[in-house]
């Protein structure tokens, strides 16, 4: 369906279809707000606007579903705030406010009531989906990686071909090995991101001299990229499709460099999408840092360089891994320094949950990568462009403690993170260099 | 029987009804949605780090309340919840007497009664002044001592008024800002509270004019209004202070601190 149009009747459906999903805490997030707001002033898109508060986002879902599962709401919605969409604005304006969301979780943490607003705004762009709002360019990486075509496409492979020779020439890996202790999962959008990651993390895990492996083609464009529109069933299918080949090559650790949401979902959500327990622990790079620095097993240079870490939200808020990489940076450089907001409130880049992936610049590098133009309709032009703009402004909070930091090299080990503070230190006149944390140690193995 | 016989000896059993169907209706909406799903290991952490951050997660709104909406944390948490409605209604000298009247075993807060005025409490403490009988003696002998200068009725209530004018203050605000959150049962919910107060404290203090009648009229109003608050709490916001904070505090620490292990 394009983003033109707007049937009622898609609408009622994809209203169903969401409050079937509901739990004893989406319930819980449903209805004990209490509206105080106080989620406001956490939020990293709060100061593009009120209306950008996690409170007024979470909102829509709330209409949606107080109409399909409470009984006065139904009877009398005017009253009780129960009501759809009535009108293609209507549903645009619900997208606008439910893609000014990184699901950074400062809001779940912020409010007084324990509700995960960001939660709910994934659910809400999961009702947008059904009625055929997802932006152009997110839903073209959820198709291409749900069926598998991503491997087509001669840009993608060839970027994952360039890294591949990268990583040959610093570590010498049997691809696809079965029965390797520990598998490595590295995206493509990390080959095309931040392809030191995967290069940097291959020299690490040869240096320890483990038996490890990874895979000969990319699994994912970055899974499950579905997740971000709200597609449970891409998400079901990619997630059963990769954890067959972990089962297949049975690893007892699977590692990942990314520590945005495809560790996340590995760490914590797996067992419930698959509904199995798995055989492998899932690791960070970092955990695998912090033991081997720690018991002598890698041995780092110390450099002076003034370094910070920028703790993606995924792998420290929702990840528990917020004082490991501090650790891992100060062995490495005795010029170290935390940012002013380090730990569990630590700020949002502002580009997460596929907003930095989505924005017209990102647009543009996709469709030279993959040699196609995306067909992009009038109404989505102008919310990508708002969204970009909006983005950067919900980013400078971050870019601001930056520079308050002194640091000349920020590291983090997100690829959504990594890109966007591309662009917020670029735009705000910052000017810091990139690293990923493999990156940092790599460069700095005795 | 006038409005403040029904309020007082009619009425309690059929909110207490209402009330405890809506407990009931509200409470197995969580049960019947729950399945069982499986889970990852946790992230292990000290039972003293748990701990802490369990304590910490109940702490840190309110500790970022203070620091970046400095009105919602005087007008809304301190005038409105911890200095005005919370002692209010479960302290109140009043409140604690009709209270142990239904639950005897409520009978035991009375040495932490808060008497009803700066008069009556400066009373008992600078001249010792006896009460009439017994009864009243028990409610203004409490533990506060001098502090029921302050701490009284009369100011917790002036102290609730401000802090629920503010939060209509505030919520008039949001509704011109035209932000999507605002909804009825905000200003419902409000305007209740405040029709409670203001009418407590009107019947408190004889007014408006002081005649039995009236008396009966206003306090019976009272009453009768905080009934409806009672029956209607489950259906409303006002759960939050039942349920919705406990369960939501819980829960967000089980998530990221327990089994995440986010500390």
């Amino acid at each position: 369906m394009s983003w033109e149009q707007f049937k009622k009747e898609t609408v009622k459906v994809a209203a169903k279809k969401t409050a079937s999903h509901l739990t004893p805490v989406s319930l819980h997030f449903l209805e004990n707000c209490v509206g105080c707001a106080l989620c406001e002033v956490n939020c990293p898109f709060t100061p593009v606007g009120e209306e950008y508060g996690p409170v007024s986002k979470a909102e829509p879902l709330r209409h949606v579903l107080r109409q399909e599962i409470n009984v006065l709401p139904m009877l009398f919605p005017w009253l009780f705030d129960g009501k759809l969409p009535k009108s293609k604005e209507e549903l645009d304006k619900w997208v606008d406010l439910a893609y000014h969301c990184t699901n950074c979780g400062l809001c779940y943490i912020t409010c007084p009531f324990g509700i995960h607003s960001g939660e709910m705004i994934a659910q809400l762009r999961g009702f947008l989906a059904q009625t055929g709002r997802v932006p152009s360019l997110l839903k073209l990486m959820v198709d291409a990686e749900t069926s598998g075509m991503f491997l087509e496409n001669p840009g993608f492979k060839q970027v994952w071909d360039n890294v591949m020779s990268q990583v040959r020439n610093v570590a010498n890996v049997e691809l696809d090995k079965k029965g390797a202790k520990y598998l490595y999962l590295p995206s493509l959008a990390e080959a095309m991101i931040t392809p030191g990651a995967v290069v940097s993390t291959a020299k690490i895990l040869s240096k320890l001299g483990i038996d490890w492996t990874m895979p000969s083609k990319p699994l994912s464009i970055r899974v499950p990229i579905g997740k971000l529109a709200g597609d449970h069933e891409s998400t079901m299918i990619i997630a059963k499709k990769i954890y067959d080949y972990i089962k297949n090559i049975n690893p007892e650790y699977l590692v990942f460099s990314d520590g945005g949401y495809p560790y996340t979902f590995f760490r914590f959500e797996l067992p419930g999408v698959v509904g199995e327990k798995p055989s492998f622990k899932v690791l960070h790079l970092v955990e695998i840092l912090v033991d081997a620095i720690n018991q002598g097993k890698l041995k780092v240079k110390q450099t002076n360089e003034r370094i910070t870490w920028h703790s993606p939200c995924k792998m420290g808020r929702f990840g528990g891994l917020i004082e490991e990489p501090a650790e891992v940076l100060s062995k490495v450089s005795t010029n170290f320094v935390k940012l002013k907001s380090h730990g569990l409130f630590s700020k949002c880049c502002g580009g997460g949950n596929s907003i930095a992936c989505i924005v017209p610049p990102t647009q543009e590098m996709m469709e030279k990568l993959m040699g196609m133009k995306l067909e992009i309709t009038p109404t989505e032009k102008s919310f990508l462009d708002k969204l970009y703009r909006d983005m950067l402004i919900a980013g400078r909070e971050k870019v601001q403690e930056i520079k308050e930091s002194g640091a000349t090299v920020v590291s983090t080990a997100c690829v959504g993170c990594f890109h966007t503070l591309g662009f917020t230190t670029k735009a705000h006149g910052v000017n810091v260099t990139l690293k990923t944390l493999a990156e940092v140690v790599a460069e700095n193995l005795e | 029987m006038d409005l403040l016989d029904l309020a007082i000896y009619v009425l309690p059993p059929y909110v207490v009804a209402v009330f405890l169907f809506g407990v009931a209706y509200r409470l197995s909406r969580y049960v019947f949605l729950w399945k069982r799903k499986l889970s990852a290991p946790r992230r292990q952490k000290s039972f003293v780090t748990l701990l802490v951050g369990l304590v910490k997660t109940f702490l840190d709104p309110l500790i970022i309340a203070a620091q970046k909406r400095k009105g919602d944390f005087i007008g809304g948490l301190i005038a409105l919840h911890i200095v005005g409605v919370i002692p209010l209604i479960f302290l109140l000298g009043q409140h604690v007497a009709m209270f142990s009247y239904w639950l005897p075993f409520y009978s035991l807060l009375k040495p932490f009664a808060i008497p009803t005025s700066i008069t009556t409490g400066s009373q008992s403490f600078f001249t010792n002044v006896l009460p009439a009988s017994s009864m009243s003696w028990t409610f203004v002998n409490t533990i506060w001592g001098p502090l029921t200068i302050i701490l009284n009725g009369d100011l917790l209530a002036i102290l609730a008024i401000i802090g629920v004018s503010y939060k209509f203050g505030d919520k008039i605000v949001r509704a011109l800002h035209k932000l999507p959150h605002l909804r009825p049962g905000d200003f419902i919910d409000l305007f209740l509270l405040l029709a409670i107060l203001v009418s407590g404290f009107l019947a408190t203090h004889h007014l408006p004019t002081p005649n039995i009648a009236t008396y009966r009229l206003v306090l019976g109003t009272h009453i009768l209004l905080a009934e409806t608050l009672v029956a209607y709490l489950p259906f409303s916001k006002f759960w939050h202070f039942v349920f919705g904070y406990w369960y939501g505090k819980l829960h967000e620490w089980y998530d990221i601190k327990f089994n995440r292990g986010s500390l």
